[in-house]
Formats: C-alpha cells, structure tokens, sequence
C-alpha cells in the first residue's frame, strides 16, 4: 500500500491538516470584523491537504541520494535519543538545580556520553562556561538565571 | 586560552561601562527595628516583568528596581526578571506558583482585562495590591488634515454611521487601546458593538492615521506629542480627569471638558502574590512610597510622560474592583466577556 | 543652518575622545552581547539603558548606537559557525556561511560577513544622511494593502529557497505559516491553536523555531559525524584569505543589498530579518549559477549580511525624522532617548541638531571600529570550530537553550525548541527544506494581519487590497518572479 516514504508522509500530513482544521472550525467567533480569525487557518488547512495529496501521487522526487541521506546507521539513534534525553533532563533540571550546575552537569555528561576522553579538559570547559555566561548575565549584565542551589 | 581571553575581554568593558551598576548593597539603610510585626527580605528580591525586555512592564521593574537598590531603599539587592507571554499569564501563573513574599511583580490594566476576556484563570484578586506608582492617559488622534476638530464632532460622525470611521491601536480587541475609546465611546452615545478597529503592532497606527489607512489612532498620551508639536496629527482628546502639565501636554483638551463624562487610567503598579502578611504589604508599601517620592523616580516620570499616582495596598485594591466592574459591562456588552 | 554645518558639527561631538571611547565602548560590548546566546539588538539597548543615566545626551547616543550595530554585527558569527543563528536578522546568514565554515573556510566566511557588513552598514549611512528626510515619506506611505503586497512578493520566493520539489516547499511554507497562526489574534484577540495553554498565547518566538530547525537539528548530523576529525585536522581554517574574485563576487550583492536593505528597513515593520531573508532570495534570483547558494555561495553569506546592517540603519529614518519606531529594536531606542530627555520627532533634526547628527557620525565611526576590531579576532574566533566534536556538541546545545530561555525565561520554550530540533531532523531525512518554513513563518503572521486591516477598514470590500500603484507594481514584481523561474526550469528540463 504506501510503498514510499512520500506517501507515508502524505497521509501523516492529512491528518495533520485535519486536525488543524477541526480547531480552525472550532475557533470562537468574533462578530465585528469582516474577516475573522479562522479564514486563514481553513485556507491554510486545505491548501496543506491538497499539497499533501499531489505529494502523494509524486514519484519523481526520490533520488537516491535522497534515500542514502535517511540511511542512519542503526547505532547512532540510541546516542541520538540519549543526547534528546540529556537535554529533557536538562530542561526539567534546570530551574531546581540552577543554571550554572546543571549546565555544567550537562555539558560534562554529554561531552562523555558522545566518547570525549579529555576528562580534565572536560571539566574544566564545564564550570568556566557556565561559570562566566552566569556571571556575565547575572552581574553584568543584570539578567537573572535561575540561581538554583548555588548561593549565589 | 583565546576564549578565556575574549570572556576577561566583556567583562572588564562592561565594568568600565557600567560602573557599578550591579552589585548589592550590604549594610546601610533599613536597620530599623526587629520587632516581630515587622517583617525583613531574607533574600534578594525578585521584580518580575511579566513581558519581555524593553516594553512598558520592563521599564518601570528596571527603574523601580534600581532606585530601590541606588537611593539605599532596600538593603537587599533587586534583580528584574523577564516572564515573557500570554500577555502577561505566564508571569502571573510563576508568582502565583512560586507563592514567595519576595517575588512581585509589576502590572496595569492587562491584569484587568486578560482575566475578563477568558485569556488567563488568575485575576487581580488572587494577588496582593501593593502600592500603585504611575498613571498614564489615553489619547485619540488623528491625522492634521481631518475634518474633526474635537471629540463631539467626531462622535456626531460615528453616530450617525460608525462604519465610516476606523480606529487604530496596538493592543488587540477587548484590551487596553480598544477599550479606552471604547469607554469614551460609549459614554458619547456611539454604539460601540459597530466601532470598526484595527490593531497595528509595531507604531503602525501612527503610519496609518498619517496615510489614511485608518482615521483615529487610541495611543498613549506620551506617543502623540511630538507628532503633534509637528503638526502631523492633532489630538482630540484625552482620556485623564483634567489637563495635563507640559508645554505640548496642556494644549490637549480632556474628554470631560467636551462633556463627555468618562475616563480611562493606564495604571502601573506592584502586586506580590496571594497570600501576604500584614507586615509583609506594609514593607513593600512603605518601599514604594519612599520610590514614588525620590527626586531620582521624578525624573524617570517627566522623561516617559508618565504621571504620578500612587496608592497604597487598601486603595489600590478598591480601584482595581470599580475598574473590573466597569470594564466587566462593556466587554459583555461587546460579547467579549466570559 | 545648513546640513553640512550640522554633519561637520556632529562629527565634532563623535571624534571627540570622549565621543571615540564611548563608540568603542558601545561597539565592543554591543558585539560581545550580540554574540551571546538569545542576546540581540533589543536585550542589548535595554541593558544599556541603565548605564546611560546620568550621562550627557549625545554621548550616551553614540554608544547606543555602536551597541545596536555590534549586536547585529556580533549575531552572524554564531550563525556562520555553529548554524545557530544568535538573533533572528543572522537566520539567513547560516544558509551559505554554515557550509562554508564546513568546508573549513570559517575565517573566510566570517571575513565575508565582517566585509558585507562593513559595506552595508557605511553605504546605508549615506542613504540615512542624504535622504531621510525625503524618505520618511516612504516610510508612511506603507498601509496595511501595500504591506500585504510586499509580503505576498516575499511569500512568491518560496519556491526558489529549495532545490528539490516545489511541492515539499510549499508543504514545509505552509506548515511554517501554519505555525504563525498559533497565539491570540492580533485583530480579534481570539486564542488560535494555543489549547489554554498561557504559554503559547503570544505565539512562538521566532528564535526558538530558527534554532531548533537549524541548530539542534544540525546536532544530531553533528552526533553521526561525531568522529569525523576533518576540521580540526584542517590546518588553517582562520584564514581570511579573499582573493580577487572572491571580492568581484561579493561587489554585486552588496551594492543591490545596501540599497534594497535600506529601503526594507526605512519601511515600519519590516526590518533586519525580512531584508535579509529577501536579500538572500533576490541575489538567488538573479544569480548566474543559484544552484550555488545554500552550498557556501559567497554571494548567499555576502546578500544577507550586508542586507540587514543596511536595514538597522534604514530603521532609524522613521525613529528620527518621523519619531516613529518602525521595530522592535528601535521601539527600545526610543525608550533609551526618552530616558536621555530626548523627544525624537520630525522636529528633532531642527532642535536638537548635535543629536541628530551625532548619531549619523557615530554610525560611520561604529562601523569603522566594528571592521577594524573585528577582522584581527576572526583566526582565533573562528578556532571555535577545532575544539573536539562531543565537546563542541554539547556547547552549541547549550548556547540554544540558554539563547532560548534568555527570550522568555521560560522553560516551556525550551521543550517547544527540542521539538522543533525534532521536526528540523525529519525534514532534513526526508528532505523537506527548512528555509521556506522559517519565510513563511515570518511573513506570513504579517500578511494575514495587513490584509485583514485592510480589509476592516474598507468593510470587507477585496478591491482595497488591490487599488493604488504601489500594490499593483508589487503584484507584477511577484507574478513575473513566479513565472520566470518556471519558464527557465522548463527550458532545462530534458525533453519527457
């Protein structure tokens, strides 16, 4: 049936037209302007869908130098998906712990996660960079970061 | 190191440049009493600007905060932190949920109206009023060549057919440009569900009154004079009690001296968040006060065109409850309320 | 009192030792501001305007305005070497200085920028002297139909902005305009595909999708190639080495752009990132070889950089012969001269004349001084790109995230980054071009709201769109922009 990699992406971005459709029927409605806020989002929604459907039947386009570009060597997405989870981890960190300590637990942790060995090297790039940035925003520059656990 | 050599390089500039701008102030000032009534920062304290730097909000949390730290008001240093979004919710819902006696953070109208048209659950009642600091006025003007020469004339026009006339603001319906003319409006006799009104990010107004995009541009006092001293535009009216001191400023007529008995305040002030002691209010109260009367603080209001206005927490609160009811009824009217 | 009085009066007050400390200082901290995460022009004048108090007028103003051109300045260098643009008008910069710093010609490409800058900014200076009053007049012509006109000409771009399928860059500019959608309306205040979530009331910001579609997405083809050692083995990737045809390349494209630039900045609302945006796809246009750009074109890193420094100093026409700020950035100018005691309007160059022209000599000065420091640090900045890849990973990561929260303060807008770091990653695999998203993401928001002002006032008669000149010749430049391109790939295209 969807034999390739457009028509996969074409039925994803039907559906994803038509959910943005269901909301723009869905807006409120404000009475005093002769164009309201959902005419755009529908003429948006199906223009999306219509595209969507010529990418469907559009077979020219994949070249293969194309397909060896999605050619991601199995081992590499754990390490990918790892780095995506380092910088959730981050994320969710970051205004408990502070700026300069989780910055500096990231950039340690990612750096060895991705293999660098330079452990001193490491260290040291992880406190000085969060270290100035902060002080640098923070003092200077009268930006707050979050302070986190660190008294200062 | 290069890049050690670069980062020494930004700091040194900007202690040259800012010459102690920053840094806290241990010692000195407020050692007054340890009683138990009275209550004390126990840390720095927070200003949160609930929009991003360089808009109305962070302007008057920066200037408060460094009069506060500079003229020795407060022994604690204070820091503006910036809660940029949903016009102002997102900085609100931090206050609220952080729930800490030393996070405020600085508000106007927004406050009022967000709540009302359904744009954020928490409203001025689940903050404490502090102390109010400024007020600002709204004006209406357009452009030199138009055939008003006041607010009565204008209204005539849009009485008789409010579709030939379109009014131009920033803000977005249902929010501060909108519904100061509307109020006016309103009071005027104009039938305000058929106000044709544009929002214009970006000073667009202004362009379009001048190139006849649109006629009436509802602004803030301060945006008008200068266009004014030019002869670009000429103001109709103003939304303050009476007229307002300055050279250009005082050429404007109020709309209660036409006869039109209505008035619109952009207020400023400092809320901190629900749940407040006594001791904590009048801290904070007495604070703003000492800034709403420095010469420092003075200065800041004649540079922006803002006009002094304060109020303490008890007043505060009852103007903010006349303002919600009054706006309440003319969003419902309008069909914008929730 | 003549303009020449007034120009050799304001050069009195900027070459004063005072007036030179002062662009110095204005030009070095702007830079360095600029080059920090999340930190543009903006956050750069509002941070400085608490320095200034106290300070007397005209010298706060020359440092403001160094402040303001080293921030533009500053942002392209994150853009040219870690694909992450570090203020929204450097975007466009990353398309052909990302790849040219990857071939290993970081130095060259940062010189190309300094250069393009250099030129943009000082040719648009003389614009600005000759003719800003006469072009302040330019500057309130533009309603909201003749703004729907330009940006429905931007929008036709599209299609040139890719080199593969059509159809896959209308789908990503439509998804991209689609996205614009998202937060309160600005004409009925009514809360578009926000789901009550407060956090995305205001819509999202435009930094945030730039650095997750380009930067975190990079990151992850930067992960795959992690091991790849071919730049830090590269001996001399600081070098600023242009030969002559590399000068005879960038010549064209930063003559047109300093003059397109201006304009687009002397026009309220439109600004450094839309200039340097129709700066890129105009020099594509109207390039022999288009296939070039996006690949490490010279003229592609040349056209926006000189494009949008033109455009910063267009954007103080309007600001100070109108007293009218047409942007952001020098809605936060007027601000920082409020505070000075300074009333910018049409009545400015008359009363304050020093101001007025101080400010114009401190520009020529600023940018000199921006050339100067600048090409000498370009070998040791452009070293950013040797230091070991899993380290340099986990930086530029960090420098998205803290350019991020440093918008909003937010970490909300921290997730919405990772997902679009997501989303840049599958459009990139599946090669859906991320620059028309970007496009239509920023002129998109602006046309919908133009036309329906437009429309509004003219009580929903379409004929306003369409009824003066200056639309009308905007809707021929787009239609022949459309067609020819379409007419050429039919012409290159083998018999089928």
């Amino acid at each position: 049936m969807l034999k390739t990699m457009n028509q996969k992406v074409s039925i994803f971005l039907i559906l994803l037209a038509v959910g943005y459709l269901y909301a723009a029927y869905n807006l409120k409605k404000y009475p005093y302007v002769p164009v309201d806020a959902d005419a755009v989002p529908k003429v948006l929604g199906y223009l999306l869908i219509g595209l969507a459907i010529i990418l469907f039947f559009d077979k020219s386009s994949e070249t293969e130098e194309d397909k060896e570009k999605r050619d991601v060597p199995k081992k590499e997405i754990p390490i990918m998906l790892g780095v995506g989870g380092f910088i959730f981890l981050y994320i969710f960190l970051l205004e408990i712990l502070g700026f300069v300590v989780t910055s500096a637990l990231f950039i340690f942790g990612c750096s060895l996660f991705l293999g660098y060995s330079r452990h001193v090297m490491n260290a040291v790039v992880s406190i000085m960079v969060p270290g100035v940035l902060y002080v640098t925003f923070t003092y200077l520059l009268n930006i707050i970061l979050p302070q986190g656990i660190l008294p200062f | 190191m290069k890049k050690i050599f670069v980062f020494i390089s930004i700091m040194f500039i900007f202690v040259l440049a800012a010459c102690g701008s920053s840094g806290s102030e241990e010692s000195s000032g407020g050692g007054e009493g340890e009683g138990s009534e009275d209550w004390k920062p126990e840390k720095n304290v927070e200003i949160v600007a609930p929009a991003g730097a360089g808009g109305g909000w962070d302007t008057t949390a920066r200037s408060v905060g460094k009069i506060l730290e500079e003229e020795d008001i407060m022994d604690k240093s204070v820091g503006v932190v910036n809660k940029e979004g949903g016009g102002g919710a997102v900085g609100w819902s931090y206050i609220n949920s952080t729930n800490n006696p030393h996070n405020i953070f600085v508000s106007s109208p927004p406050l009022v109206f967000i709540p009302l048209n359904g744009q954020s659950e928490l409203s001025y009642e689940d903050f404490t009023p502090l102390a109010n600091m400024i007020a600002d006025y709204g004006a209406f003007a357009v452009d030199a060549d138009a055939k008003w020469n006041d607010l009565n004339e204008l209204f005539e026009d849009m009485k008789k057919d409010p579709s030939s006339v379109t009014v131009v603001g920033t803000s977005s319906p249902g929010s501060m440009d909108h519904m100061q003319f509307v109020s006016i409006a309103k009071k005027a006799g104009v039938d305000i569900k058929k106000i044709k009104y544009v929002s214009a990010q970006d000073a667009g107004g202004m362009t379009q009154i001048m190139n006849g995009s649109a006629d009436v541009y509802s602004t803030g006092v301060a945006e008008t004079v200068e266009q004014v001293k030019a002869g670009e535009v000429k103001v109709l009216g103003i939304t303050a009690e009476e007229r307002l001191d300055g050279e250009v400023l005082s050429e404007f007529p109020t709309a209660k001296e036409q006869g039109i008995d209505a008035t619109f305040v952009n207020w400023r002030g400092f809320f901190g968040p629900g749940d407040m002691t006594d001791a904590q209010v009048s801290f904070y109260e007495e604070k703003l006060k000492k800034v709403s009367e420095s010469d420092a603080f003075a200065d800041i209001r004649d540079n922006y065109g803002w006009n002094e206005m304060y109020m303490n927490s008890e007043e505060y609160k009852e103007f903010l409850q006349k303002q919600t009811e009054e706006l309440g009824t003319l969003l419902d009217e309008l069909d914008m309320g929730q | 009192m003549g303009a020449m009085e007034g120009i050799a009066q304001g050069f009195q007050v900027a070459f004063s030792l005072q007036g030179i400390l002062f662009v110095l200082i204005g030009v070095i901290a702007g830079t360095l501001i600029g080059m920090m995460p999340g930190l543009g022009p903006i956050s750069a004048i509002a941070i400085m305007i608490p320095v200034t108090y106290g300070m007397e007028a005209s010298v706060a103003l020359i440092m403001m305005a160094g402040v303001y051109y080293g921030a533009v300045f500053g942002g392209s260098t994150s853009s040219i070497l870690l694909n992450a643009p570090g203020i929204s008008g450097t975007v466009a910069s990353s398309f052909d200085g990302y790849p040219m710093a990857q071939r290993g010609e970081a130095g060259k490409a940062l010189a190309i920028a300094a250069i393009s800058s250099f030129v943009g900014g000082t040719v648009s200076v003389v614009l600005l002297m000759l003719f800003a009053p006469m072009l302040s007049q330019v500057a309130v012509s533009f309603g909201p139909a003749q703004y729907f006109a330009l940006m429905f000409l931007g929008l036709t771009a599209i299609s040139s902005l890719s080199d593969g399928s059509t159809t896959k860059a209308l789908i990503t500019a439509t998804i991209g305009f689609m996205t614009a959608t998202i937060g309160l309306d600005g004409q009925t205040g009514t809360s578009r595909f926000t789901f009550n979530n407060p956090n995305l009331m205001e819509g999202i910001d435009f930094l945030v999708i730039a650095l997750g579609l380009f930067a975190i997405a990079e990151v992850c083809f930067l992960i795959i190639k992690r091991k790849d050692t071919s730049l830090s083995d590269q001996g001399d990737i600081g070098s600023l080495r242009l030969s002559k045809e590399d000068f005879k390349e960038m010549r064209g494209p930063m003559t047109r752009q300093s003059f397109l630039g201006f304009l687009l900045g002397v026009l309220p609302g439109a600004g450094a990132t839309i200039a340097s945006f129709i700066g890129y796809i105009s020099e594509k246009r109207i390039a022999k070889n288009p296939e070039k750009f996006g690949k490490g074109s010279i003229k592609g890193l040349a056209a926006p950089e000189t494009a949008n420094n033109a455009a910063t100093s267009g954007a103080f026409v309007p600001l100070l012969s109108l007293g009218i700020p047409g942007s952001g950035t020098t809605a936060v100018m007027l601000g920082a001269l409020l505070v000075l005691g300074i009333q910018p309007g049409p009545l400015l160059v008359q009363e304050s004349p020093d101001v007025f022209w101080g400010i114009i000599a401190s520009m020529y000065i600023g940018n000199i001084f921006l050339l100067i420091l600048n090409l000498p640090l370009i070998p040791y900045i452009a070293k950013i790109l040797k230091i070991s890849r899993p380290l340099l990973i986990s930086l530029v990561i960090i420098f998205s995230l803290i350019g991020v929260y440093s918008i909003s303060f937010n970490t909300f807008d921290l997730y919405v980054l990772l997902f679009f770091g997501v989303v840049g990653y599958f459009m990139r695999i599946l090669n859906f071009p991320a620059a028309p998203f970007i496009l239509a993401f920023i002129l998109g928001g602006m046309m919908e709201q133009s036309m329906r002002q437009a429309l509004t006032a003219s009580g929903g008669d379409v004929m306003a769109l369409i009824s003066d000149p200056v639309s009308i010749s905007l809707y021929v430049v787009s239609a022949l922009s459309f067609i020819v391109p379409l007419i050429r790939t039919r012409k290159n295209r083998p018999a089928a």
